[in-house]
């Protein structure tokens, strides 16, 4: 008589507990399923004395970045196309020199003439209103200088001593205060006779940035003199939209990278501010990009590590960010390099290579010394990348800047689904499954490039990004 | 005197683990499956669903298959 009991019946008290255990401690499984991230929502108090993030198990702090450097083969660097002439970057008239006037003027023609006729042919993410969208941002940007703004009133002129702390406290309130402003990530690194290396000896206006005894920063026709004592680099990145970026190569894309380093630019002349109001000096970017190597004052402030794109990934957003950096007189503690398996990942992916239509991405399975041209910096191992032919493609063929090596990369996701913060704690962890993680990335349609028109349709949050995906540990 | 023998047949201690984990797979995997539909990946989501339903159907067929035996 086993099938006693089977006709229905209510349960018992004893199986109403049994069922509640089993549901309870499936709960709390589940709760552990959920990756080491919680969104910022409401505000919580710092736990790091330098308001440094919790960061994943998977993000490590190391004493040295996974970028191989020769601090003493580098120096400080131009990477204008002739030092002495005002002939400027690559990305700007340096192109020219690179590859002679006429060929840079035929290209840009082209470019442009693609551009009218995408244009007038209504092409997908060409559009009038993508252009309009453009336009849009790049009007939204701020005058940069590498002095600031310098209206906010001194300590001096109100009547008190200037702000003081420790450096701890100091890289906490600038946290709190960049991060307010809309920086999205924020570290510290201390000029040393190797890391002011990485401050240009050029800048790409052709200014000679000299450190100088003279307390007090200032600027002439020809020269930027930075006092030796502003020792601080101040590194942030603006994130970018990763839904727009994903439009890459058209006008839906580009408008994003606009708006990042507008929004760069108002973050540098908002903490120029904030600093001269404290009694410091802000020393910013003079122009796009100037003053010193992004990307490595942020792999040395443990924002995130180089990478395949010869760019700074991010484990938070990979490389869908801006990186902006700044010098000041305000001791700050600095921060550590990461390690996060990117670099590692890099090595097997190369699907922002293979995805790059210029093929100005290397394939090369080992980052390299050797740099491919002025435009690179030598004194460490990279991925150097051809600019001039990254640079063509702009100008020639997308008529506007292209992201597609951003887009594509497994690295660009959102924060939603769990199992991308499974892919990344994974890629640390055991790095032989860089292979495994890059074809599902592949499978699932990741990094598929998708309709500018359809962006239009999207009820996006503001600026496009997440503000509130910081990871946390 | 009618005797009757009870036997209590009970899934095994470790059958039940199974089930969690089966459980916690199918929660990651509709997890994911929602979140890539909200993250803009169809793709994504639509290899995430197939495999929520295919280990829903597979688990309910596992369970009244194992249910059947231990009746029997």
């Amino acid at each position: 008589m086993n099938d006693t009991g089977k006709a229905k019946r209510p349960l018992s008290r004893r199986e109403f507990f049994k069922m509640a255990g089993i549901g309870t401690g499936a709960a709390v499984a589940a709760s552990s399923l959920q990756p080491a991230k919680v969104a910022n929502a409401a505000a919580a108090p710092y736990v790091d004395p330098a308001g440094r993030p919790a960061r994943p198990w998977w993000v490590k702090t190391v004493d040295q970045p996974t970028t191989e450097i020769d601090w003493a083969k580098m120096k400080r660097y131009s990477e204008r196309y002739i030092e002495e002439e005002d002939s400027g970057t690559v990305r700007g008239d340096g192109f020219a020199g690179y590859l002679g006037a006429e060929e840079a003027e035929r290209l840009i023609k082209q470019g442009n003439d693609k551009m009218k006729q995408r244009l007038v042919d209504n092409v997908d993410g060409y559009t009038l209103k993508d252009h309009a969208m453009s336009a849009g941002q790049s009007a939204t940007s701020v005058a940069r200088s590498f002095l600031g703004p310098q209206k906010a009133k001194t300590p001096e002129e109100r009547g008190v001593a200037k702000w003081s702390g420790t450096p701890a406290e100091g890289a906490r309130i600038l946290r709190t205060a960049l991060r307010h402003m809309g920086a999205s990530t924020i570290g510290f690194v201390e000029l040393d006779e190797n890391t002011r290396k990485l401050i240009y000896s050029i800048d790409p206006d052709g200014k000679i940035l000299e450190f100088t005894d003279d307390p007090i920063a200032s600027e002439t026709e020809t020269h930027r003199y930075i006092p030796n004592s502003c020792k601080y680099v101040i590194v942030y990145t603006v994130q970018m939209s990763e839904e727009a970026m994903k439009r890459s190569p058209t006008m839906t894309a580009s408008q994003t990278t606009t708006g990042a380093y507008s929004r760069g630019a108002q973050i540098a002349a908002g903490t120029q501010e904030f600093l001269r109001t404290l009694g410091y000096q802000g020393l910013s970017e003079a122009s796009t990009n100037a003053l010193g190597i992004a990307p490595a004052f942020g792999v040395l402030a443990g924002l995130g590590e180089m990478s395949r794109l010869n760019r700074m990934i991010t484990p938070e957003f990979g490389p869908m960010v801006r990186v902006f950096k700044m010098l000041t007189d305000l001791p700050v503690e600095p921060d550590k390099p990461i390690n996060a398996g990117i670099m590692d990942f890099c090595r097997s992916c190369k699907k922002c290579a293979e995805a790059c239509p210029s093929g100005a991405l290397s394939f090369e399975s080992e980052p390299y010394w050797e740099t491919k041209g002025g435009w690179n910096n030598a004194g460490h191992k990279a991925w150097f990348e051809d600019a001039t032919k990254c640079r063509t493609y702009w100008v020639s063929e997308a008529g506007t800047n292209c992201g597609i090596c951003f887009g594509v990369c497994p690295f660009s996701k959102k924060d939603k689904a769990w199992i991308h913060e499974w892919v990344k704690a994974g890629t640390s962890a055991a790095p032989f499954l860089a292979s495994f993680f890059r074809s599902m990335d592949d499978a699932f349609g990741y990094g598929v490039q998708k309709s500018g028109e359809d962006w239009w349709n999207l009820d996006q949050p503001e600026y496009g990004v997440d503000s509130m995906s910081v990871v946390k540990g | 005197m009618k005797t009757y023998t009870i036997q209590v047949l009970k899934r095994p201690w470790y059958e039940w683990v199974l089930w969690a984990v089966w459980f916690l797979v199918e929660l990651f995997v509709l997890q994911n499956a929602i979140a890539s539909g909200a993250e803009l990946e169809p793709r994504a989501a639509s290899i995430f669903w197939m495999t929520f339903v295919v280990l829903l159907l597979g688990g309910g067929i596992v369970w009244f298959v194992r249910r059947a035996r231990l009746a029997k």
